[in-house]
């Protein structure tokens, strides 16, 4: 099954509890909706193959518990995740509002600064929108994000995000490269070589 | 090509290539190559641009073709051109000579610094080269050379190639070509001589004119003018006064074993001798004309200080011995070696008499000693030194491989806090605030994955570079490293936190053996709380030690009742003065419990709920806000918690790695939930003894608040009341809450089951670090040794500033966070970076070895100093640098008292006498310029435009290239002859 799977990819889910992270998931991985799903202790874990532009990736998922007294524990799965899916509740402000927080602590955490971040503004199927979409994109822009608007109940938008997560971290250089891919980058030799097929200078002469 | 394979029986076949002979198949396969190549026809380019052959970019095309069972390689150099231009003029030009002939007269690239030999010879922009396939081989017997001769010029024949063909002849080392042009009507040949002895009469220009009047052999009189192109050039290899600046260290009285000088945390730089080797001055006369100029054998014009044109350029030593480079190259050669630490310095150290194993049972014996108290007045230098005459005392008498004084400097360094006389905890503690230094430089070890450079881990990398290269190599890194090993045992023993390392949890970002220190560091820190926290019985400094995450929730919470804080930290006190460590379950000891209670009493307002149940509330840290219970109404607590474990990257690894292999199924997620539910069972049950009485429900609002929700109802009477109900989420009978929930018993923190084994995790981290072999340490710390080389060079360059070198600085950066992240570099990446180091830090060397030799420091015009510095920087960049002004510029002034003090010193004059001319026989010649050497080499090129071979022919390009060293001769002659009229 891995034969010719490109590259397993560290994926996290984060944000306020009850955002719907593990709804998220869920409908992404087994495209179901079980709206009384139970609170996430610590951190839950699924894993997907999926294809990008004829790319095949695993994607190892980590689900993060969203509340306050887990977050001392969680933070160490941020660790070598390439990237980073930042959930919000477009019907509660105060997730959105939370959201600086939860990159404050992606920064303090994450192992490396090239990590791809994706901010998702869940349950828009619901009638009682606080967050505007433009809210959204601006936050996104703000700290060059991704940005999409999904519902996990009506599938809106799951796939798409978590494709376009996965192609912007495959269109990434260095990001992914496991280290049985022996093709890192060359620094360019500046030596000038007195050998060669072109005899350098003075060789003629001196 | 397989001539012995060819059947001979195929009588019926028209075309009968069977008896092909292989010289025809050779010409064949020749005309094959050049029509892969599609060098047939003439096309003509641009006419070439003044530096072009320099600044513009070669490429070269080749291929292998065999003359019987000898093998040759076709090869194609050309310069690469626009090839718009090109198809521009694809038309057919009939009459037009072919550009390679043009290009003979071309006087824009003349001398051009770098280029192929045949391009410095005959000025072409494209040829074709055959030459013996193997180094060895070599075409000698004159008959051979001619046959080869004939087929390249039958080819070009028939194919109508236009570029010219040439044949390497000879030993490659003589490097002699002959070959041939062809154009329609018109031919080029290319010939050349080559002497070991140069004969007299062709020591000088007239001489040389001679030769080249009598080859054209033309039939006109008057004979065109001959054009004249001169390059002499003269090398500097004794620098003389200008000694090479950099002072090495006194390596000599480090071996010695002598500490003074010697700084630990530094790194040393600069390349232990003089990276530039010769200079080499080009004094040109670019245009002369026949007649002008007189060179003869008994006076020459030819002053080099009157040149209109002098150019520079530097030789630089071939890999200098560079300080840093071989620094962390010999440390990177650790890596690579297999022994044990034991094996290193024999096994008498810690397996003898078990030694190892009395340490452990003795360290946990210690922790259950009532009173460990005169530790206290004992300074850790003390300590180390006892430490250390332990590990002599068992080495016996064989000498160790460090000396004292090397390692008490480096344990000093390592551990400033044992210097100090003051009681330990202070001096700990202010080492662990580490400067936050927000700056780019500092938080390289971010991308680097080493460790801060103010930490223990980098200077400790350091130390062990510096002893690997002065101080008994590997030995010497096995030694320090044991020393260390026992340093950490005896900070873990002794309750002393270890200095250099940032408080609060592993760095992830840092590397493993700096997360391994830090974890010893919790380790040590919870240890000592507890250990602190029985001794004393007042409860006054304990808010020191508080962790960080109850006290982030009083940051948020407790800000509005300042009242309990007295009650807390009483409280704290108690219940960290409790853990006990070495038993899995504890309890208080009755009279601990009584105080206790009474200490609740006092300090407990309002009486605390009797009536309600039986339980007195305990571990409670403040009151959350105002919330109440919800069936009392009493405050809601929050309790006093434990901290979560910290985790190392490779524990954490191996966690997840649990987590991961229960399998995405329900029940493996059901399993991981219960796995990690510890933590909030813990939680749990601290709340519930906290605040006696309490249900689900009140937990849920302190934990997490959006899985309590509260509606506005009005009920009966028509009031409106808030009415508040678990989520649905909450409400699924038998989720893991409410089963962990179900199953909590009040139990304070302090009373509950660890959830972090300090001792088991400290022992497992000193376990760690003993069985580390050099070679694992070495990889540990090379991410720091490679960082701390990175900032040397980038400090030295800000000295210097060289716009090149920040250039590959930057790469090596963006290269090596690359490298270093992934967890286990392939070695040859990381030798690429540390070559790259080494070789940033010759090219700064050179910098600065030709800044001193220029004496830019000691130039007192600005603008005259800026205009050296430009070309000091120049000839670090460039092949060869144009003198501005020649040898009256400022520049050339100073390259000709360079000349003139190496040759006073030649001739052994004594310096304070003025300079004179010398008259040495050599330069009978140039009287007027003894203050040079004779010039190593000249090189002459004379042009002209001539009819041949008969009057009435084609005037055509001929050109002769000549060059004279000490001990080569050669011209290059292209001569050419119109094949229609003659």
């Amino acid at each position: 099954m891995d034969e010719d799977v490109l590259t397993t990819l560290k994926i996290l889910i984060i944000g306020e509890s009850g955002v719907g992270k593990s709804s998220l998931l869920l409908r992404f991985t087994d495209d179901t909706f079980d709206p009384e799903l139970a609170a996430t202790i610590g951190v839950d874990f699924k894993v997907k193959t999926i294809s990008v532009d004829g790319n095949k990736a695993k994607l190892a998922i980590w689900d993060t518990a969203g509340q306050e007294r887990f977050r001392t524990l969680t933070p160490s799965y941020y660790r070598g995740a390439q990237g980073v899916i930042l959930v919000y509740d477009v019907t509660r402000r105060d997730t959105f509002l939370k959201l600086d927080n939860w990159l404050n602590e992606l920064e303090t955490y994450c192992t490396r600064n090239d990590i791809v971040n994706m901010l998702v503004g869940n349950k828009i199927d619901k009638e009682n929108r606080e967050v505007d979409r433009n809210e959204g994109l601006k936050f996104a822009r703000k700290h060059s994000m991704l940005f999409i608007e999904a519902s996990a109940k009506t599938c809106d938008g799951v796939q798409c995000a978590f494709e376009e997560l996965v192609e912007k971290i495959i269109q990434t250089p260095g990001l992914w490269e496991s280290e049985n891919q022996t093709k890192g980058v060359k620094l360019s030799h500046r030596e000038e070589g007195h050998d060669g097929g072109a005899c350098g200078g003075y060789c003629s002469v001196v | 090509m397989a001539a012995d394979s060819e059947p001979e029986s195929e009588v019926f076949e028209i075309t009968d290539f069977t008896t092909a002979s292989e010289w025809e198949r050779f010409i064949s396969k020749v005309e094959e190559v050049l029509n892969d190549w599609k060098l047939i026809g003439n096309s003509l380019g641009k006419p070439l641009e003044k530096g072009i052959f320099t600044s513009g970019t070669w490429e070269e095309k080749s291929d292998e073709i065999a003359f019987a069972d000898f093998k040759f390689s076709v090869t194609h150099h050309y310069l690469v051109q626009e090839s718009s231009d090109k198809e521009g003029k694809e038309e057919l030009l009939e009459d037009v000579i072919p550009q390679s002939m043009q290009d003979l007269l071309c006087m824009n690239n003349d001398f051009p610094p770098r280029a192929h030999c045949l391009v410095r010879w005959y000025g072409l922009r494209e040829f074709v080269v055959i030459a013996p396939a193997a180094n060895s081989d070599a075409v000698l017997s004159e008959s051979k050379c001619s046959l080869l001769l004939s087929s390249v010029s039958i080819a070009l024949g028939n194919t109508g190639c236009q570029v010219p063909l040439f044949v390497q002849i000879h030993h490659k080392w003589r490097r002699m070509y002959v070959g041939e042009c062809q154009g329609p009507g018109v031919r080029t040949d290319f010939e050349m001589v080559h002497l070991r002895k140069v004969p007299n009469q062709y020591t000088h220009l007239s001489g040389l004119l001679d030769i080249f009047k009598s080859k054209i052999g033309c039939p006109l009189t008057p004979l065109p003018p001959v054009s004249i192109a001169i390059r002499f050039t003269y090398v500097l290899q004794d620098w003389q006064q200008y000694f090479w600046p950099q002072q090495p260290p006194d390596i000599d009285a480090l071996v010695g074993g002598e500490v003074g000088g010697l700084e630990f945390g530094k790194l040393p730089f600069g390349a232990c001798e003089d990276p530039i080797s010769e200079l080499h001055l080009a004094t040109t006369w670019p245009h002369l004309t026949e007649g002008i100029i007189v060179d003869n054998d008994v006076y020459s014009d030819l002053d080099p200080i009157q040149a209109p044109h002098w150019s520079v350029r530097v030789r630089k030593a071939d890999n200098p011995q560079c300080l840093l480079g071989d620094f962390v190259s010999e440390f990177f050669k650790i890596c690579r070696r297999k022994e044990s630490t034991d094996e290193i310095l024999g096994r008498s150290t810690f397996e003898e008499e078990g030694r190892e194993i009395t340490d452990i049972t003795h360290a946990l014996s210690k922790l259950t000693e009532p009173a460990p108290v005169p530790i206290h007045k004992l300074s850790v230098s003390n300590m180390v030194h006892t430490a250390k005459k332990k590990i002599q005392k068992h080495r016996g008498g064989e000498e160790s491989p460090l000396n004292n004084d090397v390692l008490n400097t480096v344990l000093l360094f390592l551990f400033p806090d044992a210097a100090s006389e003051k009681p330990l905890d202070a001096a700990a503690s202010t080492d662990n605030n580490n400067p936050p230094s927000e700056s780019e430089e500092y938080n390289l070890y971010n991308q680097f994955k080493s460790a801060p450079s103010d930490s223990l881990t980098y200077k400790l990398a350091l130390c062990l570079c510096m002893i690997n290269f002065y101080h008994g190599g590997l030995k010497g890194v096995a030694h320090l490293w044991q020393e260390f090993v026992l340093e950490m045992r005896f900070r873990w023993e002794n309750n002393f936190l270890i200095p250099g390392l940032a408080s609060g949890p592993p760095d992830l970002r840092c590397c493993l053996l700096h997360q391994k220190l830090q974890m010893l560091n919790c380790c040590i820190e919870r240890k000592k709380a507890r250990d602190d926290g029985k001794k004393t019985s007042t409860s006054d400094n304990m808010t020191n030690t508080y962790p960080g995450n109850a006290g982030k929730a009083r940051d948020q919470l407790g800000s509005d009742n300042p009242k309990d804080t007295d009650k807390e930290k009483g409280e704290v006190g108690k219940s960290w003065d409790s853990w006990s460590d070495s038993e899995e379950e504890f309890f208080e000891c009755l009279s601990d419990t009584e105080e206790l209670k009474g200490n609740g009493q006092e300090s407990g307002k309002k009486g605390g709920p009797k009536e309600m149940v039986n339980l007195k509330p305990e571990g409670r840290l403040l009151q959350h806000g105002k919330l109440t219970l919800l069936h009392n109404g009493e405050p809601l607590y929050i309790p006093v918690t434990q901290e979560p474990a910290p985790m190392t990257e490779d524990l954490l690894e191996e966690q997840s790695e649990v987590l991961a292999k229960l399998g995405t199924s329900a029940e493996g997620a059901h399993l991981r939930a219960r796995m990690q539910s510890a933590c909030l069972l813990s939680d749990m049950e601290s709340f519930k003894a906290a605040n006696p009485g309490c249900f689900l429900e009140d937990f849920v609002r302190w934990y997490s608040p959006r899985d309590y929700i509260e509606e506005e109802v009005i009920d009966e009477k028509g009031n409106v009341v808030l009415k508040g109900e678990l989520s649905a989420r909450m409400k699924i009978p038998s989720n893991m809450w409410v089963e962990a929930w179900e199953t909590a018993k009040p139990i304070p923190a302090r009373r509950q089951r660890r959830l972090f084994d300090d001792t088991r995790e400290a022992e497992k981290v000193l376990h760690y670090l003993a069985v580390q072999k050099p070679a694992d340490l070495a990889r540990h710390l090379l991410p720091c040794v490679i960082h701390a080389a990175v900032l040397k060079v980038k400090e030295e360059e800000s000295l210097e500033n060289i716009s090149s070198v920040k250039k590959i600085i930057k790469q090596i950066i963006s290269h090596s966070s690359k490298v270093l992240h992934f967890p286990n570099p392939e070695d040859k990446k990381l030798e690429e970076i540390i070559l790259q180091i080494t070789i940033v830090e010759a090219t700064i060397a050179r910098a600065r070895s030709l800044k001193a030799k220029f004496g830019t420091e000691k130039c007192e015009q600005e603008e005259e100093r800026e205009d050296l510095e430009r070309f000091v920087s120049c000839l670090l960049e460039q092949p060869e640098v144009l003198v501005v002004g020649a040898g009256q510029g400022h520049a050339g002034r100073i390259v000709h008292k360079l000349f003139v003090n190496a040759q006073r010193a030649a001739t052994m004059a004594p310096p304070e006498e003025d300079l004179k001319r010398m008259g040495s026989p050599e330069e009978r010649r140039q009287n007027s310029s003894s203050d040079f050497p004779p010039p190593a080499g000249r090189e002459l090129i004379l042009r002209t435009t001539v009819p041949r071979p008969a009057p009435y022919s084609k005037a055509l390009p001929q050109r002769m290239y000549s060059v004279l060293t000490k001990e080569d001769f050669r011209l290059a002659g292209a001569f050419s002859s119109d094949t229609s009229f003659f």
